[in-house]
């Protein structure tokens, strides 16, 4: 009997949650009227900032925004989705800066201009971090290291032309010591765990797989490779700082096919700011360690256009570009 | 002590209670479903955890988990078909003894085992993760591809009677993996300019391809005649005794270490441990030949196993910060938006939430055991329905259940096009589960073994200096020593007896 009762109480859970995901619908001629699908090409941390996105967006805008996940293919089965679907608002994309990268790597039928960006919603910035026992405190240190010997440092990275790839590859040519790096490839992001047992050298991951090692004192982040520090690792200096001339942070945001009408793209990014300004998603980014970054619709279409310009230079020089 | 009972008063609040069961009944019925794993069940209920305090909501996660993982052996047993892949290797003996009447012995030896191996791995974690977690830290490329080369070995235990079969299949599950993004090079491969194939070929769509096609298309094709899929014997619904099980209890503790240990490896998982569990027990059994045909042994060991991975994973998932699989990846997912960042320091940090994870563990497993056991009186209807009538149910949960991997019909094809294949195997009596295998583990071979080149600038010497790696290949070379002399010995008596 009592395991019956709690199995209702279950019931009454789900029953609560579909109706605050569905919502309270709203009898308008205008857009939206229906369900928005929002395409996520990416599991970890990329999906579950969708999901606190997106249920933020549909308090907004009045109708549920329903996180879609098609991954794979570096993010070329999703864009392709959506790409291919109608230009009416109801089928939106959680794009990154893959939108770049894997445009210019080739092997997919799309680049940006086959999108409309809806507005920018967060950055990450992407942190060097060294096993703490090789006691290098700044990248000047490593880089006086490195070069003074013959060695080549093992960098593990997630795979060739991935972003921590590019990222590790501007930075190390930054700092002058580019040819004497060797990346490891690993499918995942098992970074802290080599740079642990010392089988790599360095790594660039997200901060956020850092944090617990840094409170330990078992790896040493050096540097974020933005131009302002980040809240997540305060103490952190950026690159620039010390006096290594990068900036490369990783954007997410939302975009739409081509033709959809600019009213409809007001009306989502609207939603998309509001919902970036909302307490939920500041409290997700401060526990998740991205930052909060609305753009609207123009500032994020100067800024794809740019960073397009600068991977398709970066690619091209580390022979990957076509 | 004070943080424990804390921890404990948290997670023993009716509500938390109620979370974690509600959790656990989810994760039961989308494991038993083949096609819906607990991978989905988490992505669908991590939202609703967003609400909700840090204590129930992990407890909500953890239940799902456990649920789904417990929840795949239901239609193994009954069906025929993993309802995950890591119930794939229950099948081999779970299926042949519902189809002698026992499907009730079965399901309750596979709840208790999986309980058994749940709490086992439990204890070990809490009594040694930082041992553990340090071991854990010790394999790198090279050491996990000896690891899952030696996982690779049982499919010698797995070809039924012709080895060069076995191989077969195990080599094409091999191949099906290479196809798509090459994660370390980043180029597609294989894919003849198809986006879809882009993305490979899942091994969930594969699964239910190569498990439940074939099933639809006999169930389909024959002579049904309105009979039940247990026509072979009367239906029953008696458990397991206490006798019976305390007599296992050695093989479960065996089993449940061994799936700790290979949970506590991230890239690692449920199915490798379940296959090496059951080949484990076959090799050690006193009665080899039974296995295969529906030895209760076979049942217990891979579920002992593969629930005693989901406190192995737990082990890198909280000390190091590592998820074992997509499916402890949304688990961590959740932990850190609740502001739970595990890693070393988490057990400094948040004392109070990770007490309260261990008790929502052990509220997990006795849901489980409670729901399961009076779940196994119903469940064994299923066996009552005309074969033709379950096909047709059992197809549309397949189409649902590819679709729902990825939200794309591509999958659907993919689905298809496997299962028609399998199909013309199983008549041609080549395997079925060897392409699992190799398909579980091809990936993780393939990217461990570039990597550990990589590392050692392509000196294959990496595999030599490691004594845990060295290990794990003589290993593998024993066991198929073992394997090919038994063949020659059978062949040798079976040719005196005709001569």
């Amino acid at each position: 009997m009592k395991m019956r009762l709690a199995l209702g109480g279950g019931f009454a859970v789900l029953a609560a949650a579909s109706v605050l995901s569905l919502g309270v619908p709203q009898a308008r001629a205008e857009f939206p009227e229906k369900p928005v699908e929002m395409t996520v090409l990416f599991g970890g941390t990329a999906s579950t900032i969708a999901q606190v996105l997106s249920e933020t967006m549909a308090g907004e805008l009045g109708e549920p925004v329903v996180p879609v996940s098609r991954t794979g293919g570096g993010g070329a089965v999703g864009y392709s989705h959506v790409m291919a679907t109608a230009p009416d608002g109801y089928s939106i994309v959680w794009n990154s800066n893959s939108v770049n990268t894997t445009a210019h790597v080739g092997h997919v039928p799309y680049s940006y201009e086959d999108f409309v960006p809806i507005a920018r919603v967060s950055e990450e910035t992407p942190a060097l971090a060294v096993n703490a026992a090789r006691g290098w405190t700044s990248l000047q240190d490593m880089a006086r290291e490195v070069s003074a010997s013959d060695d080549h440092l093992k960098v593990g990275i997630s795979g060739k032309g991935s972003f921590t790839h590019l990222v590790s590859a501007a930075l190390f040519d930054a700092m002058g010591i580019g040819d004497q790096v060797t990346f490891i490839a690993y499918g995942d992001g098992k970074a802290p765990v080599e740079l642990l047992a010392g089988r790599i050298d360095a790594a660039i991951q997200w901060p956020g797989q850092f944090k617990s090692y840094v409170d330990t004192g078992d790896l040493s982040v050096l540097a974020v490779t933005g131009s302002e520090r980040i809240d997540f690792l305060p103490g952190v200096p950026t690159a620039q700082e010390q006096g290594v001339d990068i900036d490369i942070t990783m954007w997410r945001g939302l975009a739409a096919p081509k033709d959809t009408p600019p009213e409809v793209v007001e009306k989502l990014a609207a939603a998309a700011e509001a919902a970036t300004n909302s307490e939920a998603f500041r409290k997700a980014a401060a526990t998740m360690g991205f930052q909060p970054a609305y753009a609207g619709p123009q500032d994020f279409a100067a800024l794809i256009a740019r960073d397009d310009a600068f991977y398709a230079g970066l690619l091209k020089k580390l022979g990957l570009g076509q | 002590m004070d943080m424990f009972l804390n921890a404990a008063l948290l997670a023993l609040d009716p509500w938390a209670i109620g979370a974690v069961g509600f959790g656990t009944f989810i994760g039961l019925v989308f494991g038993s479903i083949p096609g819906l794993t607990f991978t989905v069940a988490l992505a669908l209920a991590l939202p609703v955890t967003f609400a909700m305090d840090s204590v129930p909501a992990t407890g909500l996660l953890l239940g799902t988990y456990i649920g789904g993982m417990t929840g795949g052996s239901v239609s193994a047993i009954l069906l025929g078909i993993p309802g995950t892949p890591s119930a794939a290797a229950t099948v081999m003996d779970g299926h042949p003894m519902a189809k002698r009447g026992q499907a009730s012995i079965a399901l309750g030896a596979a709840v208790v085992a999986s309980v058994f191996g749940g709490i086992f791995s439990l204890a070990v974690m809490i009594v040694s993760v930082n041992l553990v977690s340090r071991l854990a830290i010790g394999f790198g490329p090279a050491e996990i591809f000896a690891l899952v080369v030696f996982g690779l070995s049982t499919i010698c235990g797995l070809c039924g009677g012709s080895i060069l079969k076995g191989l077969i299949s195990g080599v094409v599950g091999l191949m099906v993996m290479t196809v798509g993004m090459d994660q370390i090079e980043g180029v597609p491969r294989m894919t003849f300019g198809s986006i879809g194939l882009m993305s490979g070929v899942s091994l969930l769509v594969a699964m239910i391809g190569l498990f439940a096609v074939p099933f639809i298309i006999e169930a389909s094709a024959g002579d049904g005649g309105g009979q039940g899929a247990g026509r072979m014997a009367r239906i029953r619904a008696d458990l397991p005794g206490l006798r019976l099980l305390l007599s296992k209890a050695w093989l479960m503790v065996r089993c449940s270490a061994l799936g700790t240990g290979i949970g506590a490896i991230p890239g690692t998982g449920g199915a490798i441990a379940s296959f090496l569990a059951y080949d484990h027990a076959r090799r050690t059994s006193a009665d080899k030949a039974s296995f295969g045909q529906g030895n209760l042994d076979g049942v217990i060991a891979p579920e002992a196993a593969n629930n005693a991975v989901t406190g192995g994973t737990l082990i890198p998932l909280l000390s190091l910060g590592i998820p074992g699989d997509p499916a402890t990846a949304i688990v961590l997912a959740g932990l850190m938006i609740h502001g739970i960042s595990p890693g070393p320091a988490l057990f400094m940090n948040h004392a109070t939430e990770v007490y309260g994870m261990y008790v929502a563990v052990v509220i997990a497993y006795l849901w489980v055991l409670a729901l399961q056991l009076a779940g196994i009186r119903l469940f064994v209807h299923v066996l009552k329905i005309p074969r033709e009538l379950l096909a047709a149910g059992v197809l549309v949960l397949c189409l649902i259940g590819a679709w729902s991997v990825r939200n794309s019909v591509f999958d659907i094809y993919a689905m298809g096009i496997i299962g028609v294949a399998a199909y013309v195997l199983v008549a041609l009596r080549v395997p079925i589960t060897p392409i699992i295998l190799g398909m579980v583990l091809g990936p993780t071979i393939e990217n461990e073994f570039r990597t550990a080149l990589m590392l050692s600038g392509g000196s294959a010497d990496i595999f030599l200096h490691s004594p845990i790696a060295l290990l794990f290949l003589g290993l593998a070379a024993l066991v198929i020593v073992l394997q090919a002399v038994g063949e020659i010995r059978l062949r040798a008596s079976q040719q005196k007896v005709n001569a």
